[in-house]
C-alpha cells in the first residue's frame, strides 16, 4: 500500500493543501467551507477524506498535502479507531510537524474525557498538536478554521518569517498530562 | 374558574378561617368554611374544592371518582397558575401523605404542590411523622423528599425541623432514600447535631455503600463542625455531590414565582445589589432554577435566626451577623453584595465549603459535561454566570477553589474562543501555586492554544498573564514581612515560602518571555503583540521597587531587539522607560545587598544581561554604533555590506531610526527652512543635537527622556523639573 | 345512555387532544352541526363530557353510536398501541374475487357462529383498508366495549394488522379471517410496531426502494462540494456506501419502525472466556435495537460510515422480509460474529 508522502510532489506557488480526515463527515464539510472562505491571501485547497489510505485513482490530481488533520469525534469509539488505523498510511516525515489532531465534543461527559486522554496520548507519541473544537457553533467552527490555517501556513512554508513546521510543532505538540494527584 | 383573578385575596381570607377553626374537628371546620363562603354569596370553587379534599376519608374510592377528580383538577389548576397558599399546602400534604386518597393521588398531589409564598414548617414536620408510619411506597417517599429539597428555601422557619433532626437521620439507613436524606441533613446540620454515634452510623453506611458522593458531602460538613469526630480524610476538592432534584417542579415553580414577583419586588428596593439587578443571578440553565434569595415572604417575629435573604441593609447585616442562616442554594449568595459582605467577614468554613461545592458542581455540569446543544441563549447565560462569579471574586478579592479547579480542566478542552474573555479573566484570578503545578495545569494547555491561535488571542493571553502577575505581586506586597507566606485560599491552605513564590514568578516571567519571543517571530513583530509584551515587562521591571520582591528578570533578546528596532516611536519610548526602571530596581537591589546580607541576591548574570542590553541600546540610539564589532548586536560585516545600506551603523540612531525619522525631518525643516535637500547628519552636530533631544522630549517621549537622562546625563529641562 | 356508553365516551374524550376534539366529533357524524356548534371545546374535559352526554341524550344516541366514535378515534389515531402483523397464506382461487360486502357478511357470520356475545363493526375506508372492531363477551357476559380488538385488512392482500388481541380470542379471529378471505391458513408475520402505516408500507413495499441499477438518481443527490477548492477524496466511496445503505433500508422517508429484536439461540464464541465457550448448552440472549425511527438510524449509520459496510443480512432483512423479530439459531453460519454497532 502506497504511503502518503509530504514531499513527493512539487509545491504550487502560493498554495497550501490541507487534508481533513474524518470518519463521519460531521464537521468536515463545515470546517472546509470555513477554511476556504476565511483565507483570502493564499490559495487553500481542502481535501476531504473519511479515512486513509486515499484512493489511488486520485493520486495524480491530488496536490502536495501540507497538513493532515485527523478529526476525532469523542462521542464515537469508531472515530478514534479509524484515525488510529489511518496513521499507518502516512510517511513518517509527515510527523515532522505536518499532522494535527482535532477533537470535537470534548466537553460531553466522562466518556469523552477518557477518549480525549487516549487521543492526547496518541498525539503525544506522534509529536502532534491536539486542537479542541466547538463544532456546534458558528464561532467555534471559525475559530477552529483559523487555528488550522495558522498551522497550515507554517507547514506549507507560507509564513512570512522563516518558521518551519518542525519548529512550530515543538511548541504546539501535545503533552500527556501526567497523573495529577487530584482527587 | 371565574374567581381566579382575585384569588390571592380570597385564598388568604379563607385560609385564615381555616386556621381559626383548626382546633375543631376536620369536618366542622370545612363545613363552616363552606358555609361561610356560601353566605358571602361567592362560589369560590377553589375553596370548595379544598374543603372537599380536606373531607376525604380513609378508604374513599378513587378510581372513577369524578367528584374527587374534579376537585383535584380545580386545585391543580390554581396551583399551577398561582401557587398554593401555606395552609392549602399543609392540608394537601396531609391528604397526600396520609394516603387517604390512595397512592396514585398522593403522587399526583405532590407533583402540583407549588407554593405561592412559603411552606409552613409544621406541615413538613407532620409529613415526617407520616414518613415514619411507613405506609407510603418508596416512589412516593422519594418524590416527597425531592419536593422538600426543592422548596427548602421556602420553608418559613427551620427550627422545628432541626429539632427532629434525629428522626430524619434515622432514614439514612434506607438505601433508596439515603441520597435525599443526606442532602436534607446537609442543609439542616448545625454544630450540635454532629454526634459521635451519627458519625459512626454514616461510616457504617459508607462501608456498605462505598464512597458515595452524597455521604462524603455530609461527612465533609460534619468534619467542618467537629473535625475531631470525623477522622476520614475528606478530599478538599470534591467533584460531585448532590444532584438536583427539582426537575418535576422547576418550570411551574419559576412561572409562579415570576408571576408573584412584582409584589415582592416592592419590598426589595432597599436591598443593596451588586449590579442594580434585584433578581438574584443564579443559574437559570439546564437544571438549576432554584428558589432564590428574592423569595422572601411574611416574616415571623418569633424567629431567632435571620435569613440572609431578608437582609435589606448593611446595618441589618451588622446587627444580625451572629445569627444569620445561610440559604439552601449557596449559589444565590453570588448575586447579592450583602451576602458577599457576610461571606467575607465570617470565617465560616461551611459556608465556603457549600458555596464551593455548589459552584464546582454547576461549572462541571454546565461546561464540562454539557449535553449536545449549542444554543446562543444558553451561551449568553453561561457568560453571564461566569461574569457573576468573576465579579464576586473581585468583590472578595480571592478566587474560589472550585472555579480554579474547573479552569484547569476546562483549559484542556478549550477551543480558545468559547467565552474567551470570561475564561481569561477568571484565569488571571488564580492564586499562587508551586511552579511545577502552574507549568502543568496552566502553561502546558495555554502554550498549545497560544501558538495555534491568531495574534489577538496571543495578545489576550499575554494580557491575562500580566494581570495574573500583577495580582500576585499586589498580594505579596500587602504581606511583605512574612518570610513564610501563608496563602490561605478559602479552606485549602497552601503554604509557600518566599523562595517558592519567587520560583513561581520566575516561571511565569520566563514563560511569557518564551511566548512573546516566539509569538513576535510568528506574527512578524505585530505591533499590538509587542505592546502587550511591553506592558508585561513594565510590570516585571518594577517588581523590587514597587512590590518589594527581590527579583529582576531581563526581557529576552527576542523581545528587546524587536522593541528597540521597532518602526513606531511609542514602542521605543516604552522600551526606554522599561530600561530606566530596570536600572532603578537594580540600583536599589545593589544598595540593599551592600547594606544587609539579604537572603535573596540578584544574580550576577542579571546585571550582566542588563548591562549588555543597556550598552546595545545606548550605542544604537545615541552613539550610532549599531551592528559594529564590539557591540552586543554585532552582525557579520559581509552580510551588512551585502545589504548595500550605506553607513549601516548609524541607521538606528535617534535621527535615522525609522521610529524617529519623521521627527528628525520635522526638526530639520524647522532648523533650516531654506534648505531644499535634507541632510539629517547635520542634526548630530554640536548644539543641534541637544536641541534635537529637547525637541524629541517635547513630543512626549518621557520614557526615552528618563532613559537618556539617567544613562547619558543628558535630558530635557522640561522633564527634569 | 347507559354507564358503559358513558365510560367509553369519557375514555375517548380523555385521550383526544383538545384541538382535535371538534374534528373527531364531526367525523363521527352522530351529532348535528348545531349541537357541535353549541359545545365549548375550551372547557375542562370533565365539563365538556357532561355537556356532550346531554347532547347525546338529546339525540337519543346509544351504545352502538358511541362505539362508532371509538372506532373513529382509532382510525384517526392509528399509532396508539402495538400492532401485530399477520400473513394469510395459501390463497384459494376465489380469494381474488372477494369483495367488501361478501367479506363483511362472511366474517360476521363466522365469528358469531363460534362466539355468542360479540359485537362487530366493520368499515371500509377510502384507501381500501377494512377496519374491524370486535368487542368480546363470552357465554354469560355482554361484549366488553372497553377492551375491543381492532383488525385492519386490505382486501386482496395477504396482510392483516391486529391491535389488542387476547390469546383466547386468537383462534376465533384466525378462523373468521381465513374463511372470509378464502385462504387456508394464517401466520404471524413477526412484525410489530406502533405505527400502522409504517408496517403497511413496509410489508406492501410502499416506500421508496432502491435497486442496484438505480445509481443515476443517487449521483444527482450527492451534491458536489460547495467550493472549487474543496475536493472529496472518497466521493465515490461515499456514494457507494450511500447507495448500499439505500438499497438496504430504502430512500427518502422510510417506514417508521421503533424496534428490531434478535433472539440469539447460539453457542458462545469468544476466545477469552473458557467457562462460557466450553459449555454445551446454547448461550441465549436478546439483542434489541430501538430508535424513534429505526430504519432511518440504520441507514444513517451505514451511509455516514459509522458502521462498516456491507450491510449484514441480519439488518437488511428487516426491509427485505418485512420482519422485526428474528430468532437466530445455531445453524445460521456466522450468526454470532455479526454484532453490529448498537444504535439507539
Amino acid at each position: 500500500m502506497a504511503l502518503l508522502a509530504p514531499y513527493s510532489k512539487i509545491p504550487e506557488l502560493n498554495t497550501a493543501t490541507i487534508l481533513l480526515v474524518e470518519n463521519e463527515e460531521k464537521v468536515q464539510s463545515k470546517l472546509a467551507d470555513a477554511i476556504v472562505q476565511r483565507e483570502k491571501d493564499v490559495n487553500v485547497n481542502v481535501r476531504l477524506a473519511c479515512k486513509l489510505p486515499l484512493p489511488v485513482e486520485n493520486s495524480e490530481t491530488r496536490p502536495r498535502v501540507d497538513l493532515v488533520v485527523f478529526i476525532v469525534n469523542l462521542l464515537s469509539e469508531r472515530s478514534l479507531q479509524v484515525v488510529e488505523n489511518s496513521l499507518n498510511h502516512l510517511r513518517s516525515d509527515f510527523f515532522l510537524g505536518k499532522v494535527c489532531f482535532m477533537v470535537t465534543d470534548a466537553r460531553c461527559g466522562a466518556l469523552a474525557q477518557e477518549r480525549l486522554l487516549s487521543v492526547k496520548k496518541l498525539a503525544a507519541s506522534h509529536r502532534c498538536p491536539v486542537i479542541c473544537a466547538e463544532h456546534q457553533t458558528e464561532d467555534g467552527i471559525s475559530m477552529a478554521a483559523s487555528r488550522l490555517l495558522t498551522v497550515l501556513k507554517v507547514s506549507a512554508g507560507l509564513s512570512p518569517v522563516a518558521t518551519t513546521a518542525l519548529y512550530l510543532s515543538t511548541l504546539t505538540r501535545c503533552t500527556v498530562p501526567s497523573e495529577l494527584d487530584e482527587d | 374558574m371565574a374567581n381566579v383573578s382575585n384569588l390571592p385575596g380570597l385564598a388568604s381570607d379563607a385560609s385564615r378561617e381555616l386556621l381559626e377553626s383548626s382546633s375543631s374537628g376536620l369536618n366542622s371546620r370545612s363545613l363552616r368554611v363552606a358555609e361561610n363562603v356560601r353566605k358571602k354569596g361567592e362560589t369560590n370553587q377553589f375553596q370548595l374544592a379544598l374543603s372537599y379534599l380536606s373531607n376525604v376519608q380513609e378508604g374513599t374510592v378513587v378510581r372513577g371518582n369524578d367528584e374527587l377528580e374534579r376537585n383535584l383538577v380545580v386545585v391543580e389548576t390554581v396551583a399551577l397558575c398561582h401557587g398554593l397558599p401555606p395552609d392549602a399546602i399543609s392540608l394537601l400534604l396531609d391528604l397526600a401523605l396520609s394516603l387517604r386518597a390512595g397512592g396514585v393521588t398522593c403522587l399526583r398531589i405532590l407533583k402540583f404542590l407549588i407554593p405561592a409564598s412559603v411552606v409552613p414548617q409544621e406541615a413538613i414536620v407532620r409529613c415526617v411523622s407520616w414518613l415514619c408510619v411507613g405506609k407510603m411506597t418508596i416512589n412516593a417517599q422519594v418524590l416527597f423528599l425531592r419536593w422538600v429539597l426543592t422548596v427548602f428555601d421556602l420553608i418559613d422557619c427551620k427550627d422545628q425541623l432541626r429539632s427532629i433532626y434525629g428522626f430524619i437521620f434515622s432514614f439514612v439507613t434506607e438505601e433508596n432514600l439515603c441520597p435525599f436524606i443526606c442532602h436534607l441533613l446537609y442543609l439542616l446540620t448545625m454544630k450540635e447535631h454532629v454526634q459521635p454515634y451519627r458519625v459512626r452510623k454514616l461510616m457504617d453506611i459508607q462501608a456498605k455503600m462505598g464512597r458515595q458522593p452524597f455521604l462524603m458531602q455530609l461527612l465533609a460538613v460534619y468534619k467542618v463542625f467537629r473535625p475531631e469526630l470525623v477522622t476520614l480524610s475528606v478530599p478538599s476538592r470534591m467533584r460531585t455531590g448532590f444532584k438536583n432534584y427539582n426537575s418535576t417542579w422547576k418550570a411551574a415553580l419559576s412561572a409562579v414565582q415570576k408571576k408573584n414577583r412584582p409584589e415582592v419586588m416592592a419590598d426589595l428596593n432597599l436591598s443593596v445589589e451588586l449590579k442594580g439587578k434585584s433578581t438574584s443571578r443564579k443559574r437559570k440553565l439546564h437544571h438549576l432554577e432554584v428558589p432564590g434569595l428574592n423569595s422572601a415572604f411574611g416574616t415571623n417575629s418569633e424567629r431567632k435566626v435571620f435569613r440572609l435573604q431578608e437582609l435589606r441593609s448593611f446595618t441589618q447585616l451588622l446587627q444580625n451577623i451572629h445569627n444569620i442562616e445561610l440559604p439552601a442554594q449557596m449559589g444565590s449568595l453570588l448575586g447579592s453584595s450583602l451576602a458577599l459582605h457576610y461571606l467575607d467577614c465570617v470565617q465560616d468554613e461551611s459556608a465556603f465549603l457549600r458555596l464551593n461545592f455548589w459552584l464546582g458542581h454547576s461549572l462541571q455540569e454546565e461546561f464540562l459535561l454539557c449535553p449536545e446543544d449549542g444554543g446562543s441563549d444558553s451561551l449568553s447565560e453561561a457568560s453571564a454566570f461566569l461574569s457573576t462569579i468573576l465579579s464576586s471574586q473581585q468583590f472578595l478579592q480571592e478566587g474560589f477553589f472550585s472555579t480554579e479547579s474547573f479552569l484547569y480542566k476546562f483549559l484542556s478542552v478549550w477551543d480558545g474562543s468559547l467565552l474567551r474573555s470570561q475564561i481569561l479573566d477568571l484565569l488571571s484570578h488564580i492564586p499562587l501555586m508551586s511552579s511545577h503545578y502552574i507549568r502543568m495545569l496552566v502553561f502546558e494547555p495555554l502554550i498549545q492554544l497560544y501558538f495555534t491561535s491568531n495574534v489577538f488571542f496571543k495578545c489576550s493571553v499575554i494580557e491575562c498573564l500580566n494581570s495574573m502577575l500583577l495580582k500576585w505581586l499586589t498580594w505579596h506586597s500587602v504581606n511583605p514581612l512574612m518570610e513564610c507566606l501563608d496563602l490561605s485560599v478559602n479552606s485549602s491552605t497552601v503554604t509557600m515560602t518566599l523562595s517558592g513564590f519567587i520560583d513561581t514568578v520566575t516561571e511565569l516571567v520566563s514563560f511569557v518571555g518564551r511566548l512573546a519571543t516566539e509569538g513576535l517571530r510568528l506574527e512578524n513583530c505585530h505591533i499590538l503583540l509587542l505592546n502587550h509584551t511591553l506592558n508585561f515587562y513594565e510590570t516585571v521591571c518594577d517588581m523590587l521597587v514597587k512590590y518589594g520582591l527581590p527579583l529582576v528578570v531581563m526581557p529576552p533578546a527576542g523581545v528587546f531587539y524587536p522593541a528597540l528596532l521597532a518602526t513606531d516611536s511609542l514602542t521605543v519610548d516604552r522600551l526606554g522607560y522599561i530600561m530606566y526602571r530596570y536600572r532603578k530596581n537594580l540600583t536599589l537591589a545593589k544598595k540593599q545587598e551592600q547594606q544587609n546580607e539579604q537572603a535573596f541576591h540578584i544574580s550576577r548574570t542579571t546585571y550582566q544581561d542588563f548591562n549588555k542590553q543597556l550598552v546595545a541600546m545606548v550605542s544604537c540610539l545615541w552613539n550610532s554604533k549599531s551592528f559594529l564589532p564590539g557591540t552586543n548586536n554585532e552582525i557579520d560585516e559581509h552580510l551588512l555590506i551585502q545589504s548595500k545600506v550605506p553607513k549601516y551603523w548609524s541607521r538606528f540612531d535617534l535621527v535615522h531610526h525609522p521610529a524617529f525619522f519623521k521627527y528628525a525631518i520635522e526638526f530639520h525643516q524647522k532648523c533650516w527652512p531654506e534648505r531644499t535637500c535634507v541632510d539629517l547628519a547635520s542634526i548630530k552636530v554640536g548644539r543641534y543635537w541637544s536641541w534635537y533631544m529637547e525637541f524629541l522630549f517635547c513630543q512626549g517621549f518621557d520614557g526615552l527622556n528618563d532613559f537618556i537622562q539617567v544613562n547619558t546625563g543628558q535630558g530635557s529641562s522640561s522633564s527634569s523639573s | 345512555m347507559n354507564e358503559e356508553a358513558r365510560a367509553i365516551l369519557q375514555r375517548v374524550l380523555r385521550r383526544l387532544p383538545s384541538r382535535k376534539t371538534q374534528s373527531t366529533l364531526r367525523a363521527w357524524g352522530c351529532l348535528s352541526a348545531q349541537q357541535l356548534e353549541d359545545l365549548d371545546y375550551t372547557q375542562p374535559k370533565w365539563l365538556l363530557l357532561e355537556n356532550l352526554i346531554s347532547k347525546c341524550e338529546e339525540s337519543r344516541l346509544h351504545l352502538k353510536d358511541v362505539t362508532k366514535l371509538d372506532m373513529v378515534y382509532h382510525i384517526e389515531n392509528p399509532n396508539q398501541g402495538t400492532w401485530h402483523a399477520f400473513k394469510l397464506t395459501e390463497a384459494e382461487d376465489e380469494a381474488l374475487s372477494v369483495d367488501f360486502t361478501q367479506f363483511k357478511e362472511m366474517f360476521v357470520a363466522h365469528l358469531e357462529e363460534v362466539v355468542q356475545h360479540v359485537s362487530i363493526r366493520i368499515k371500509k375506508l377510502e384507501d381500501g383498508a377494512v377496519w374491524i372492531r370486535i368487542a368480546w363477551g363470552d357465554n354469560f357476559t355482554k361484549p366488553n366495549h372497553l377492551k375491543p380488538t381492532y383488525a385492519v385488512h386490505y382486501l386482496q392482500t395477504p396482510y392483516v394488522f391486529i391491535l389488542n388481541l387476547a390469546a383466547k380470542h386468537k383462534p376465533f379471529v384466525y378462523q373468521a379471517l381465513v374463511l372470509s378471505t378464502r385462504h387456508v391458513s394464517i401466520n404471524e408475520a413477526h412484525l410489530t410496531g406502533r405505527s400502522l402505516t409504517a408496517m403497511r408500507d413496509l410489508l406492501m413495499k410502499q416506500y421508496q426502494q432502491v435497486f442496484p441499477n438505480q445509481e443515476r438518481t443517487l449521483k444527482e443527490r450527492n451534491a458536489p462540494p460547495s467550493h472549487p477548492n474543496i475536493d472529496k477524496e472518497h466521493a465515490e466511496f461515499a456514494e457507494r456506501t450511500h447507495q448500499m445503505a439505500c438499497e438496504a433500508f430504502g430512500d427518502g422517508t422510510v417506514p417508521k419502525l421503533e424496534t428490531a429484536v434478535y433472539k440469539l439461540e447460539t453457542r458462545y464464541r469468544g476466545s477469552n472466556n473458557n467457562t462460557l465457550s466450553d459449555r454445551d448448552e446454547l448461550f441465549r440472549g436478546v439483542v434489541r435495537f430501538s430508535s424513534p425511527n429505526l430504519l432511518e438510524s440504520l441507514r444513517h449509520c451505514v451511509s455516514t460510515g459509522m458502521a462498516e459496510g456491507p450491510v449484514t443480512p441480519l439488518l437488511s432483512s428487516i426491509t427485505q422480509k418485512g420482519r422485526n423479530y428474528f430468532v437466530i439459531a445455531e445453524k445460521v453460519p456466522g450468526a454470532t460474529s455479526q454484532t453490529p454497532a448498537h444504535k439507539t
